[in-house]
């Protein structure tokens, strides 16, 4: 926020997304060959700054979840390049990986299925902090106490089963289980999503603390606008698969570029029964990712949609101050 | 003032008992004791356990209180008809032979032509008989005894003797008188001669008594007499001569005729010798040895058209005997206390549930079957799981070619008849003579064998949703490796359905196993199985009068199937997380 998007400040970036594609194949036909692709990340590129949390926002099924576990190498790249660190996480080796992983966690949506129903908490928390050898054995027990209290959970939970836990319990289980492992970097996967609203704010506050605590840095995934809103320093807008806008919070939010963002923060809603609701509805719904329309993929719902936009695909367009848009209604300043 | 203390205390007690404090929250239950407080709730699964519990201390404690035996056979003593003697009337002829001399049988045999063309002399191998009737069925045979021999040529004789003198100077002038004479005897102090001719030799003889042929039976009263010829010969001419009283020997005897041609001979001093009669009696078995009375005794009720006499032999013992006739040939039969296995016998005090074909105690060897039945149960599920568990595990969590060849194998595994293979695999047990013991084991392996494919199925599905779940995904951004994230994420989510699937199999293998053994290919004698202890009811004989040894085996194959598949179903009510309660 503070300084502009210097590419020469290569060590500020812990995460560097170049041209990210993820192709899941569309298998059928005689010999069970793939017969299409579902193209759900297609070709997006970002950087998230050390100590800051980019937010990322789309629709369902735009590929939000796809791009941030591919970031994680919890699936496999189909182009592109992840760079960590400065280095190409799809280049390790499974041992290096085992390693790497320690440095970048993430945090799931649903806090009841990512929770396995037959370990007791301080297991679930602790057994990979044993597996990489964190700490030493004899400080096993207090690391994982702390880390505890540090999410918010007593140590006597250490003994219960998840079951017995309420939703944002568990999520500060999978919180601390994240954050356990001391990573750099967290994918949060629509962390708060499940959850009802107190509890959202609970657990958005928590990592905001530990945030500032241990100095971490968030890939925060989520369509809910007004928590991406409070949480980000960066907002990233995806549409089917693609990346059309990415800004600082405070431009993006005060001045959408993209037709799609318009119309995605319209949506908002304003707690004052007075204001004036300027709502975009979109006509139509999200087409398929396996067959993406031609141009620019949003052409078919945009209400400022041109001829170019049907057949060209737009190109990304810096606008100033890290705001860049993929649209043709804008030239680079 | 007031109103404005009362309001804090109000919110304080308000927050004290609405804040989300862990201490006002009701004890969880961790997830096993869920499951058994469901389970215990269910009455058919508690009533399952119950019956299994029974089963486990009925087979394996059981076994060791039992103060029998696995193949322990009892007997027990029964009167039964004994066969004790036979008799028949004798027809055919007996011969007593002269002391040194021999009746041959190709002479018997010529004896009995004789006797039915009523010939009064036979020829035997060149030697000349000749038989005098004495009286009723009793010949007297006679032939010609050599004494020497002469070879005659032109009035020149050469002498062979038989014994060294036996041709005195005055036999030997009469031979040459009757030779010169053409004659074929000659006589010589009194003694009549014959001359034989064989061959260029003549056989010079003398005639005597070789044997007396009858179809009377002499017994003895005392086992070790032996009786002579010139005894009997005096005692069957006595007898035909209805003379009272005879000497042989210099001993007077006595004969005191009897009833039916029998005939007590005794001696001056009145103790009985022998007997006379035309029914023999023997023994049924070499050691025992009939006196003469009860032969008598016998030949008298035999005689009397009798079916059952009382003797009271020389121990003072008194025994009753049964005489059956069939084509007259009399069988004597004894009532006789003999030690025998105790079969079929019915529940008593000894035996609380009898004995079975063996005369084995049933409750015994129910304790011992239920022992083996369970074990190969057990055994036979554990290899199941054992394969099942791995198959099916690796199949579920790597997929692709290696899931598709093991649920092909499962599939192929599935389409083998089990019946028809295990009937096979028995009879080729039986052709190598396998150990009863080794069978067992066999039995086990070929079960777990052929019906792991259920086991494997079922894991391949639970590992196959269980990969997907998010904390699998977890796991993997943990970094936690493969093996730790089959062996402690997935398997231990997949244990309750493959305790609930084992607990059922238990039932199905100890069915499979009871079939086999009733068609007699599984656990095979002197071990018990419940299976071939029904085995035993292949009649209906059996099956209708000895309900005693099927029905307690049936009632416990079908209690312990049932007390499987009660627990298997409550711990599946348990185990399932959409029940509440």
């Amino acid at each position: 926020m503070e300084t502009n998007r210097e590419p020469l400040e290569q060590a500020d970036y812990i995460l560097e997304v170049k041209n990210l594609k993820k192709y899941f194949p569309i298998k059928g036909g005689f010999l069970n060959g793939p017969v299409g692709y579902v193209k759900a990340v297609d070709d997006i590129s970002f950087a998230i700054k050390r100590g800051t949390t980019m937010g990322l926002v789309g629709e369902s099924g735009c590929g939000k979840s796809t791009a941030g576990r591919t970031i994680l190498r919890l699936l496999e790249k189909t182009d592109g390049q992840v760079l960590f660190d400065g280095q190409e996480v799809f280049s390790f080796n499974r041992k290096e990986m085992q390693e790497i992983r320690t440095k970048m966690q993430i945090i799931f949506q649903d806090p009841y299925s990512s929770l396995s129903p037959r370990l007791p908490v301080g297991e679930i928390i602790g057994e990979a902090v044993r597996e990489h050898n964190i700490v030493k054995k004899e400080q096993f027990d207090e690391y994982i106490t702390k880390i505890m209290n540090d999410c918010g959970l007593q140590e006597y939970h250490k003994d219960r089963y998840p079951h017995e836990f309420s939703g944002g319990q568990r999520q500060r289980i999978c919180i601390a289980r994240a954050l356990a492992l001391n990573p750099e970097f967290i994918v949060c996967d629509e962390p708060v999503s499940a959850l009802d609203v107190s509890i959202q704010a609970q657990i958005i506050n928590l990592l905001k603390e530990l945030q500032e605590k241990f100095g971490l840095t968030y890939l925060f995934i989520s369509h809910d606008l007004s928590v991406v809103e409070h949480i980000s320093d960066t907002v990233g807008v995806m549409y089917l698969g693609g990346m059309v806008e990415i800004g600082n919070t405070k431009d993006i939010f005060s001045n959408p570029l993209h037709p799609y963002t318009k119309a995605l923060f319209s949506a908002i809603p304003i707690p004052d029964p007075d204001a004036q609701i300027n709502r975009i509805i979109l006509e139509g719904s999200i087409p398929s990712p396996a067959n993406p329309p031609s141009g620019c993929k949003f052409h078919t719902r945009c209400s400022e949609c041109m001829e170019i936009c049907k057949s060209e695909i737009p190109q990304v367009k810096d606008m100033g101050d890290g705001h860049i848009v993929a649209c043709h209604l804008y030239n680079d300043k | 003032m007031s109103d404005n203390l009362k309001n804090e205390e109000l919110n304080e007690y308000v927050s004290a008992s609405t804040a989300l404090d862990d201490e006002q929250r009701v004890k969880v239950l961790s997830p096993g004791m869920l499951v058994a407080k469901r389970f215990i709730r269910n009455k058919l699964a508690m009533i399952g356990l119950v019956i299994l519990i029974f089963m486990f201390i009925f087979s394996f404690v059981g076994g060791q209180i039992s103060p029998y035996g696995e193949a322990e056979v009892f007997r027990t003593t029964e009167v039964v008809l004994k066969d004790y003697a036979g008799a028949t009337y004798s027809d055919e002829y007996l011969y007593t032979e002269q002391e040194g001399l021999k009746l041959p049988s190709a002479a018997i045999s010529q004896f009995i032509l004789a006797v039915n063309k009523k010939q009064d002399t036979f020829e035997a191998k060149g030697i000349q008989y000749s038989l005098i009737e004495e009286g009723q069925d009793f010949y007297r045979i006679s032939g010609v005894s050599e004494i020497g021999k002469a070879l005659t040529l032109r009035g020149i004789s050469s002498y062979t003797e038989t014994l060294e003198g036996s041709l005195t100077d005055t036999i030997k002038a009469g031979y040459e008188a009757a030779v010169k004479d053409g004659l074929s005897e000659f006589e010589v102090d009194g003694i009549v001669y014959l001359i034989t001719k064989i061959g260029k030799e003549n056989s010079i003889g003398t005639v005597q008594d070789i044997a007396l042929a009858t179809k009377r039976i002499f017994n003895t009263y005392a086992n070790d007499t032996t009786l002579t010829y010139q005894f009997k010969f005096a005692t069957l001419k006595a007898i035909e001569e209805d003379v009272k009283n005879f000497d042989v020997n210099g001993i007077t005897y006595t004969i005191t005729e009897g009833e039916n041609d029998t005939a007590t001979i005794s001696t001056a001093d009145g103790v009985n010798f022998a007997s006379v009669s035309k029914l023999v009696v023997r023994p049924m078995s070499n050691d025992v040895f009939l006196s003469v009375d009860f032969k008598t005794l016998v030949e008298n009720a035999i005689i009397n058209g009798e079916k059952s006499i009382v003797y009271v032999d020389e121990n003072g013992e008194e025994n009753e005997y049964t005489i059956t006739n069939k084509d007259k040939q009399y069988t004597i039969r004894r009532l006789q206390e003999t030690v025998v296995n105790a079969l079929y016998s019915e529940p008593s005090k000894e035996h609380f549930l009898g004995t079975d074909g063996n005369g084995m105690d049933i409750l015994t060897r129910l304790m011992y079957g239920g022992r083996i039945s369970l074990l190969i149960g057990f055994i036979a599920i554990g290899i199941e799981i054992f394969i099942g568990v791995i198959l099916g595990g690796l199949a579920g969590y790597f997929g692709k070619w290696i899931d598709t060849a093991i649920m092909r194998l499962v599939d192929v595994f599935n389409c083998i008849p089990s019946m028809p293979l295990y009937i096979i695999l028995g009879a080729v047990m039986d052709y190598y003579r396998l150990a009863p013991q080794t069978r067992i084991y066999l039995l086990c392996v070929i079960l777990g064998l052929l019906s792991w494919p259920g086991i494997a199925r079922m894991v391949r599905g639970q590992i196959l949703s269980l990969r997907e779940q998010e904390f699998m995904t977890a796991a993997e951004a943990t970094g936690i490796s493969v093996y730790r994230r089959i062996f402690k994420h997935l398997v231990p989510n997949v244990i309750p359905q493959l305790i609930v699937v084992a607990t059922m199999g238990l039932g199905d293998i100890i069915l499979v196993e009871a079939t086999l053994s009733f068609l007699g290919l599984g656990v095979k004698y002197p071990f018990a199985s419940w299976g071939n202890i029904i085995n035993a009811v292949n009649d209906v004989y059996v099956m209708t009068n000895y309900l005693f040894v099927w029905i307690p085996a049936g009632m416990l194959i079908l209690l312990t199937v049932l007390g499987f598949n009660f627990v298997g179903d409550g711990l599946r009510d348990a185990f399932d997380p959409k029940m509440k309660r």
